[in-house]
């Protein structure tokens, strides 16, 4: 997968931070996890409402684009209010021609609802209960959106029987592979 | 980091890499392999990933024996309740598009998402056996009637069974007590959300209705279970031991 050594050496030199404090959940860590989680929603929603503002995609794709640029915008609504004013600021995002053209949309929306799904799975965890149940709402309907633009792309919408999490190092690597994101 | 982004590289690394290396010591990864080797003795740190590799191959549980025999003693009522519940009810489902997948007399579209569904829920059973070891319960006989063989009928039941299953993991997860059961339960969540959205999709329903997806509890499922008649024989599913929202 992406930048593979790099990941796993920085793992590494993690590990032995892990292992000295195992972290239980606390207000502190579902902050810190919100405001991961802040970043990637403000991505995806910024991304479908501008396919949805440039106007080239037809038929289902843009109803898809529609629909799941609210079920975003109201995530990133939800993660705003949960943060209060510890909330960060909103980044600048440049898509390119992933918002204008069909097959980079398509390869794009599927690779940005895979990843929503496998970053709350593998912060689930770590998460107090109140906010896990929250987040369980939220990667429920990524996990709906990931299967529905997969049919669409024309690829299996359920291809494994688990939805490993990704640790948050393996999502960054994901996120900065697109070059979405230009500054904060 | 490519070359051609030189402008976005130093804020894309106080943006995302900040925020990832904030969160990396506390990370699943890292988390749950200290509370795998608390609740594992003898399985090591990898036990997650095996889990994940299992799991993804679609064969076998999601542990090994050994680690299961170390997992029921060390697992709680609360959690064994939990996961009893729903091997009952995944070999309900398994059951099902099996029978679905051996009489061959839905559409072509319908039978190909059986297949597909129907080797994940069986994936389901043997990780959930695993999970439970000797605490298991024996599979029910089951009875599906004209559903595994009526479009209409089967279409209905299997959009109700995704959609209720998903909702049920939503209020199991954050009763659970083991951190380590949570992150192999929510991987398998958003797999029937999955199985959810797509069989709406196929249907020419909207796959993902709404912004946030409900909870709804066991007793609901059970409801629903009841509804179907499709338990012919009951297994031993005695528990004392009702599942709570603690922390």
């Amino acid at each position: 997968m992406l930048a593979g050594g790099a990941l796993v050496a920085g793992s590494a030199a993690l590990g032995g931070h892990a292992t000295a404090a195992a972290p239980t959940p606390s207000r502190a860590l579902d902050e810190k996890i919100f405001t991961f989680a802040l970043l990637l929603e403000r991505l995806q929603a910024a991304f479908y409402t501008e396919a949805v503002g440039v106007g080239a995609l037809r038929g289902e794709l843009r109803e898809f684009a529609e629909v799941v640029g609210g079920h975003e915008r109201e995530h990133v609504r939800f993660l705003e209010e949960a943060l209060g004013g510890r909330a960060e600021p909103r980044p600048t995002f440049e898509f390119g021609s992933a918002t204008q053209e069909r097959q980079r949309f398509l390869d794009t929306a599927v690779l940005l609802e895979d990843t929503g799904v496998a970053a709350y799975n593998g912060q689930a965890a770590n998460l107090t209960k109140k906010s896990l149940a929250a987040a369980a709402e939220i990667v429920s309907v990524e996990g709906r959106h990931a299967a529905w633009i997969s049919d669409l792309a024309g690829k299996d919408p359920a291809p494994r029987a688990a939805d490993p999490g990704a640790t948050a190092e393996d999502v960054a690597a994901t996120l900065r592979s697109t070059g979405f994101i230009k500054s904060s | 980091m490519t070359a051609e982004q030189p402008s976005g590289a130093e804020p894309f690394e106080s943006t995302v890499d900040g925020l990832a290396r904030t969160l990396a010591e506390v990370d699943a990864d890292g988390a749950l392999h200290e509370t795998a080797a608390a609740a594992f003795p003898g399985t090591r740190a990898a036990f997650l990933r095996r889990s994940v590799a299992a799991a993804v191959a679609g064969v076998g549980g999601l542990f090994t024996a050994e680690s299961a025999e170390a997992a029921d003693a060390a697992m709680t009522k609360n959690d064994i309740a939990i996961l009893r519940f729903d091997l009952v009810l995944e070999y309900l489902q398994a059951g099902l598009y099996t029978e679905v997948e051996r009489l061959g007399a839905l559409t072509p579209k319908t039978l190909g998402w059986a297949r597909v569904v129907g080797a994940h829920e069986r994936a389901h059973v043997a990780a959930l056996k695993g999970l439970l070891g000797r605490n298991i319960v024996p599979s029910p006989t089951f009875n599906y009637g004209n559903v595994s063989s009526n479009e209409r009928a089967f279409i209905r039941t299997a959009v109700g069974f995704e959609d209720l299953t998903a909702a049920l993991l939503k209020w199991q997860a954050p009763r659970l007590d083991s951190r380590s059961i949570v992150a192999a339960a929510v991987s398998l969540h958003s797999v029937e959300t999955r199985h959810a959205a797509w069989i709406r999709h196929l249907i020419g329903l909207r796959p993902a209705a709404n912004a946030f997806d409900k909870p709804a509890s066991q007793q609901r499922m059970a409801r629903l279970i009841a509804s179907t008649n499709f338990i012919a024989s009951r297994p031993r599913l005695a528990s004392r031991t009702r599942p709570r929202l603690t922390g």
